[in-house]
């Protein structure tokens, strides 16, 4: 699969909300977690089949900080586009989504995005209203709920992405 | 044109401000009338048209007015240089821009922009200095740091190669090829394998091409590039290396990764083993080879590597560089230790011989000169204790002997001394001052040499006291009296009590037992009466005694003989009878062997009577020859 197509992605979003574990259950992984912790990003690939071609998104996870200004940008420098993962049972986690996102623009303008919710399973415990997705999506924004546990949206958010940055 | 090049230039043909346009009624008439010099028949008036008709003219202006005008002001910008100056300078910019990715601007621009630089270095090379300095330092660092650890790496691998069998054939390796012994050594101990190359698209960290050894193992390139790449971000990032600069090299063991860096791509290899310093040249040389034949697909590299087949052929180079460890036979039994530990051994051998022969000689030497300093030591110690020499200076300088000090020229010969000492005069340098001892043997030596003793005196040493025994003429006595008393005071002194006179000794009691003889004759005989010859024997035998003792004693003696007469007889008869008996006996004691010469004769006629009387018997005892000895110094 030499010959498919490779785009950089990162994976932002703040203190556990749960994109390691998103990567680690979807993704081919072949580097310990413990990389996060040292050198604070982990690289892992997903491979998306688009009906035309095949994609590899080299996805660089980095190291969740809700303290957005330890974000190392330079982790971000060439990246095709970017996942934020907010927590849906923690609203100001996706606040920090949010601020991660403008950082982002500021710095590098504009690359395609998705914004997943994730934990989704603990519907009794989801705190992001309706409305305000909705606000979002009316952005334009391309948002979806997903589940690494159950594995609910995550293809889909990467296949999304990927149609996106490989356009 | 284009409408910005148009707008520029727009200003040079507006027209101008008070243009009045075209005086149409003025051009119909003028129309009118050329219409009429064309066709006769339209009617001519009587302003026919002349050949050289100055309306003409006036039709040029009216219709051409604006245009003439803007053409002379054209022709004045050209023609001025400043206006034209101003001109062009307005449009080169955007001229330039226009015609940039026209390579022919380049070609034109190249020798005006050489020489610029050129006379801008000659003016103030620190300009030049100033731009480049942030790309040169870095470079030149990095050269230079390359340059010392090649250096390093092959100093190391010298020394460690240096003793062995392997290092000694490739010494011999080296001098048939003519390289440098360390070059040998690096090519043939620097066992490596290139085991991955991966060609990393520096701006997004994605893999555009990788090549794998054929037994290497490894995980998924692409995610192995990002994360070198994300590495080397956080490298840079934590410790606030230059911006411009990675991690040249990773070690992990065994393990290298080295990282060539480009404009747009980064060449990073994974090395097993020890790879030379070189290898990094050659990993450059292929990433600028790469860089130069797909620069703008580098470039614009935006994740599809589907279009960088060829560029694996590169890489595929890089992974065929290794160095194959050498042939394990080697490490059978090693031989060689064996024979170099003959080898030292016996230079061991060699060398403890040598060493002990020449601790030998050494000691030998050592003995040999200890001997040759005792020796002069001895005679050293021998010279100060004799009389007449004081030694001031005795040593050892260029491995000569040194001695100087005072001698009496009555001493001893110092150099005499030395050959009895069996030393080589030739290895002694000596200074010797004069001077006149006080010792009683110098002032006694010096006394023999100036009073001249005779054999008869003997000279001893009593403490202080030279003493002179024996018998000697008064003179001699004399002298040395005077010379004892010219002695230096605080010597010794001279004691002459125990030399008697010669005359009290054995000439004196010889010359009192010759007097008192005497030959008798009878009346008118001028020979010895009958009976004489016991006396004369006796005479002869004294006079021989006193002769040879006067000889020893080193003085003269003079014996004389004296004839007498009697009263008898004319007087001058007498005398020559007198005369004639001392000649008689003067003759006889001759014959009795003694020596003339001692002999004097006189006659003493009837004038030295031994008695006065007359008698017969008184004259018979003056007829005789009396002898008288006298002792003079010769």
């Amino acid at each position: 699969m030499a010959a498919a197509v490779q785009k950089k992605i990162c994976m932002l979003g703040g203190f556990s909300v749960g994109k390691t574990s998103l990567v680690k259950r979807f993704v081919a992984s072949v580097f310990s977690e413990t990389y996060l912790t040292t050198v604070g990003v982990k690289i892992d690939k997903k491979t998306v089949e688009l009906s035309d071609r095949v994609v590899n998104l080299i996805l660089w996870d980095l190291a969740g900080e809700d303290d957005i200004s330890s974000l190392r940008m330079s982790y971000l420098r060439g990246a095709a586009g970017y996942v934020l993962v907010a927590d849906g049972t923690r609203p100001s986690t996706l606040e920090v989504a949010l601020s991660l996102r403008r950082r982002v623009e500021a710095e590098f303008g504009a690359l395609p995005f998705v914004l997943l919710l994730n934990k989704n399973d603990l519907q009794e415990q989801w705190a992001i209203g309706d409305g305000e997705v909705e606000n979002l999506r009316r952005d334009g924004w391309w948002v979806r709920s997903t589940s690494a546990r159950t594995g609910e949206g995550v293809e889909d958010a990467f296949g999304a992405l990927a149609e996106r940055v490989a356009r | 044109m284009s409408t910005s090049a148009a707008a520029t230039l727009e200003w040079l043909f507006r027209p101008l401000s008070n243009d009045p346009g075209i005086d149409r009624k003025a051009l119909a008439g003028l129309l009118t009338e050329l219409a009429r010099n064309v066709e006769p028949q339209l009617g001519a008036g009587p302003n026919g048209v002349r050949p050289v008709d100055p309306r003409l003219g006036q039709l040029r202006s009216l219709l051409f007015g604006s245009e003439i005008e803007t053409l002379s002001r054209l022709s004045e910008v050209v023609e001025d240089p400043e206006q034209l100056a101003v001109a062009v300078g307005r449009v080169l910019p955007t001229a330039i821009a226009r015609v940039s990715s026209d390579a022919r601007l380049g070609e034109v621009l190249a020798p005006a922009l050489e020489k610029a630089t050129q006379s801008s270095i000659r003016n103030d090379p620190r300009t030049l200095l100033n731009i480049l300095y942030p790309l040169i330092v870095p470079a030149m660092r990095k050269s230079v740091g390359e340059t010392i650890d090649e250096t390093f790496q092959s100093l190391n691998e010298t020394l460690k190669h240096s003793l062995t069998w392997r290092g000694l054939r490739w010494r011999w390796e080296a001098w048939r090829t003519g390289t440098s012994f360390a070059e040998v050594v690096l090519k043939h101990t620097l066992v490596y394998q290139v085991e991955h190359v991966f060609l990393i698209h520096r701006h997004t960290g994605l893999l555009i091409s990788h090549v794998a050894a054929e037994d290497a193992a490894g995980q998924d390139p692409q995610l192995v590039s990002s994360m070198l790449v994300a590495i080397q971000d956080f490298v840079r990032d934590s410790f606030s290396g230059a911006e411009h600069q990675g991690l040249d090299t990773v070690r992990l063991g065994e393990l290298w990764l080295w990282s060539e860096p480009g404009p747009f791509a980064t060449l990073v290899a994974v090395i097993r083993g020890n790879p030379p310093e070189g290898l990094h040249e050659t990993l450059r040389d292929v990433l600028s080879r790469i860089h130069d034949e797909r620069r703008h697909a580098l470039e614009s590299f935006d994740g599809d590597s589907s279009g960088f087949a060829d560029v694996e052929a590169s890489l595929r180079e890089c992974v065929a560089l290794g160095q194959r460890a050498p042939r394990s036979a080697e490490r059978g039994f090693p031989w060689f230790v064996a024979l170099a530990g003959l080898v030292l051994l016996a230079l061991a051998g060699f060398g403890g011989l040598r060493w002990w022969q020449h601790e030998r000689a050494w000691q030998a030497e050592q003995q040999l000169q200890e001997a040759r300093q005792r020796i002069w030591d001895g005679y050293v110690a021998q010279l100060r204790a004799q009389p007449g020499i004081v030694v001031t200076e005795a040593g050892r300088r260029d491995g000569k002997f040194q001695l100087a000090g005072l001698r009496d020229p009555l001493a001893v010969d110092p150099q005499s001394l030395l050959r009895q000492a069996g030393i080589d005069p030739a290895g002694v340098a000596s200074h010797w001052e004069l001077y006149q001892g006080l010792e009683p043997e110098f002032v006694l030596k010096r006394l023999r040499a100036s009073l001249d003793p005779p054999p008869t005196v003997t000279f001893a040493l009593e403490g202080d006291h030279i003493v002179a025994q024996g018998s000697a003429p008064s003179t001699w006595i004399e002298r040395s009296r005077t010379v004892g008393r010219m002695l230096p005071a605080g010597g010794p002194t001279l004691d002459l009590s125990r030399v008697s006179d010669v005359y009290e000794g054995a000439i004196g009691k010889l010359s009192a037992a010759i007097r008192s003889h005497a030959i008798h004759f009878n009346f008118n005989e001028s020979l010895p009466a009958a009976g004489q010859d016991a006396t004369l024997d006796q005479v002869a035998t004294e006079l021989g005694d006193l002769a040879s003792l006067a000889s020893t004693m080193r003085v003269r003696a003079r014996v004389t003989l004296t004839g007498h007469s009697d009263d008898a007889g004319n007087g001058t008869f007498n005398l020559s009878l007198s005369l004639a008996r001392a000649e008689a006996v003067r003759a006889l004691l001759k014959k009795r062997g003694v020596d003339p010469d001692m002999l004097t004769v006189r006659g003493a006629g009837q004038f030295e009577p031994l008695e006065e009387a007359s008698s017969e018997a008184a004259r018979a005892a003056n007829r005789r020859v009396t002898f008288k000895v006298g002792i003079e110094e010769q």
